[in-house]
């Protein structure tokens, strides 16, 4: 046996029984490290959620599903406004940051330029969307700002109490006049947008509150004035002022979007759209290259290979990735801050394109800051809301994503 | 183009051009990007008859496949020089198809030679679904129409028996071989002339490798087929013509009899009696 080597001709076998056991419990110590690693961020978990269960509780009402913030009856308020607002705010952000998103992904992944300089390009947007995954989502906050809520100005400043900016649709110009009964308004249709305010002394065709149209009358003080509550709606001081007052659509459109729901949504899409892309990007790239050969050799173009088989193969992991996303999305109160502002009195759900809106993490972030304590438990009780419609969003999509996966096995 | 349907596809197989050459390579070269992969090849396919392109690893021989139906446009940095056409009988009219014409419309050209790969590839979807997939890219078909062509595509890869209680089941539940006549099913659904098969055995077991091998031998009379192998004895056992490549070039070319048995080269006669490779 001279040929051996020494290392193992003159091995102690004592040496290797000991080292072998010695190796094997370091394993099994290594791997009661692992559970307990995972163990405690389980554990941080649920001492989070019973904690916030234990202040938020008691203030799990209906009150709270269906009624709106109130600086008055603290004990009463409730969210309702912001879970709308939520809603639309990330509803808006899913359609922009979905398409854009995916698209892009199939761009990078399946429509590779064989040119030099489009390959440069490619290369290019491939880093910038590796860099600005990275960046802080209060930045994406100041972006929209600048290019949703103020576009740069060139379509004129939003000034308060004033239509500004550019109209488009969805919306009528009113002068809004008091009438001799006492709170009780008629409106006269407004013909130069330019006059704010106009000044009544002849009779004038206008529309009630209710939007039949009457035909209002003059009445001159010193002569007598009408007692008769009916005539009285229908009559108007001369000299009475009508101001601007402005009835909108839902579809009511303008330019710049302000501190719409719109703009928040469009700039929660820029934080997440990184996000969607590279989840997009990695699923793609995992769709073996043998597929798209079979569908190439088929004679299939590469519209016709993208649509029929890379993404529908890559269709769970793309979800995935959008869930992720839109986790994010519905959680995150900075850019929200920044683009719609910290205002949370708003009592209902935006009712068109441009209104305001209240979200759910400013709303919590609002009631976490106060005094009183009935804010700091219902703040507690919102932050359950949040994760119950975050779980049952969450396991909408997976439940969507399973069917999927089995539709295609 | 409703009327490739299998009825018209062996009308026209029914004319007998059987010693034609199909496919006229001259001179062609081609290069991965600064690594020039064939050098100066020249070779004539006959029509109807099964050619095996035989030689070691990185010969070239899957590069001229894939020149063939322009797979490799794909691939970043390839191109190639030369003349690589194919005749087409466009209604009775003799034509030339220049397959390295870089205006060509390479979707035409891969619905008249299909491609079958060296791993099965079926896609991630039902059996009928996978060999309807090309029909309904090409073609405007009726329900029933297509029906029919499923099952004679399946039928003419001799897995029809296997899989028609399942045609809507998954394909990718089927056995490797099963799989890889599922995708040469696939493949001749589009009513092509031409077969390529890039080493269509290598990942099949033995019983696998002689189903595929009979249906080769079974299809040559509609096809013209190409097939790149590394196995000498299937090259021996279901070719016609074999042509031997080496380091990027045609080393010898002729009748799979004569090569096998007196080869007039010399590196020939080693390779195939397995002396290097």
């Amino acid at each position: 046996m001279s040929t051996l080597p020494s290392a193992i001709v003159n091995q102690d076998e004592q040496y290797l029984v000991d080292n072998a056991r010695r190796r094997k419990q370091l394993s099994i110590w290594f791997y009661f490290l692992c559970v307990a690693i995972a163990l405690i961020s389980v554990v941080i978990l649920v001492v989070l959620m019973v904690s916030i269960w234990s202040q938020g509780q008691s203030r799990l009402t209906t009150d709270l599903l269906t009624r709106a913030h109130s600086e008055l009856e603290i004990e009463r308020s409730g969210m309702w406004p912001a879970i709308l607002g939520s809603l639309f705010v990330c509803g808006t952000c899913a359609l922009v940051a979905l398409p854009l998103g995916v698209g892009t992904a199939v761009f990078l992944e399946e429509f590779k330029p064989t040119q030099k300089v489009l390959r440069w390009i490619h290369g290019f947007v491939q880093l910038n969307i590796a860099n600005l995954a990275g960046v802080p989502s209060i930045v994406y906050g100041l972006l929209g700002l600048t290019v949703f809520v103020y576009m740069f100005n060139v379509f004129g400043q939003i000034r308060v109490n004033e239509s500004a900016g550019m109209e488009i649709m969805g919306y009528k110009h009113f002068y809004q006049v008091l009438t001799l009964e006492p709170g009780h308004v008629v409106f006269a249709p407004q013909t130069d947008p330019t006059v704010r305010q106009i000044t009544f002394d002849e009779p004038f065709q206008a529309v009630d509150p209710d939007g039949n149209p009457i035909e209002i009358s003059i009445w001159t003080p010193g002569t007598p004035k009408p007692t008769d509550p009916e005539i009285r709606r229908r009559t108007v001081r001369s000299g009475a002022i009508g101001g601007t007052i402005t009835e909108r659509n839902w579809y009511y459109f303008r330019l710049p979007f302000d501190k719409s729901f719109l703009s928040g949504g469009l700039t929660l899409a820029l934080v997440i759209l990184p996000i969607i892309i590279i989840a997009a990007q990695e699923s793609l790239r995992g769709v073996p290259s043998s597929l798209r050969e079979a569908s190439m050799g088929l004679g299939a173009t590469t519209w016709q290979t993208v649509r029929d088989v890379s993404l529908p193969a890559a269709l769970p992991g793309i979800m995935t990735g959008s869930i992720l996303a839109m986790g994010r999305a519905i959680g995150e109160a900075a850019p929200i801050l920044v683009v719609m502002g910290a205002a949370v009195a708003k009592s209902s759900g935006p009712q068109h394109l441009m209104d305001d809106a209240v979200t759910m993490p400013v709303l919590i972030f609002n009631w976490a800051g106060r005094q009183q304590d009935e804010f700091k438990e219902l703040s507690a009780a919102a932050i359950i809301v949040l994760l119950v419609i975050l779980l049952l969003l969450n396991s909408t999509a997976i439940y969507i994503r399973q069917k999927v996966q089995k539709a295609q096995s | 183009m409703s009327s490739v349907t299998p009825a018209i596809v062996s009308e026209k197989n029914s004319d007998d051009l059987s010693d034609q050459t199909l496919i006229h390579i001259e001179k062609l070269n081609a290069w991965y990007g600064d690594f020039q992969a064939i050098h100066d090849l020249s070779l004539e396919i006959p029509k109807h008859k099964v050619t095996a392109f035989i030689g070691p690893s990185g010969c070239g021989k899957s590069t001229l496949l894939k020149w063939i139906n322009r797979m490799n446009d794909v691939v970043p940095g390839a191109r190639a020089k030369g003349r690589l056409t194919i005749d087409d009988d466009h209604q009775g009219q003799r034509k030339e198809i220049d397959v390295l014409d870089p205006n060509l419309d390479v979707v035409g050209l891969r619905r008249k030679v299909g491609i079958v790969f060296q791993k099965p590839n079926p896609f991630p979807k039902s059996i009928y679904d996978n060999v309807a997939f090309g029909p309904r890219l090409h073609m405007k078909t009726s329900k029933s129409e297509l029906d029919e062509l499923v099952e004679w595509s399946l039928q003419k890869a001799a897995v029809w028996d296997e899989v028609k209680d399942r045609l809507h089941g998954p394909a990718l539940g089927l056995s490797g071989g099963q799989q890889q006549r599922l995708c040469i099913a696939r493949a001749i659904a589009v009513g092509p002339e031409v077969l390529l098969m890039d080493e269509p055995c290598s990942a099949l077991d033995p019983s696998s490798t002689l189903a595929i091998e009979d249906l080769i031998f079974e299809l040559r009379s509609q096809y013209t087929i190409v097939i790149v192998t590394h196995n000498m004895q299937q090259a021996s056992r279901c070719s016609d013509k074999t042509a031997f490549f080496f380091e990027g070039r045609l080393i010898e070319a002729g009748n799979t009899e004569q090569v096998f048995t007196k080869p007039k080269n010399k590196q020939t006669d080693d390779y195939v009696r397995g002396k290097f490779g």
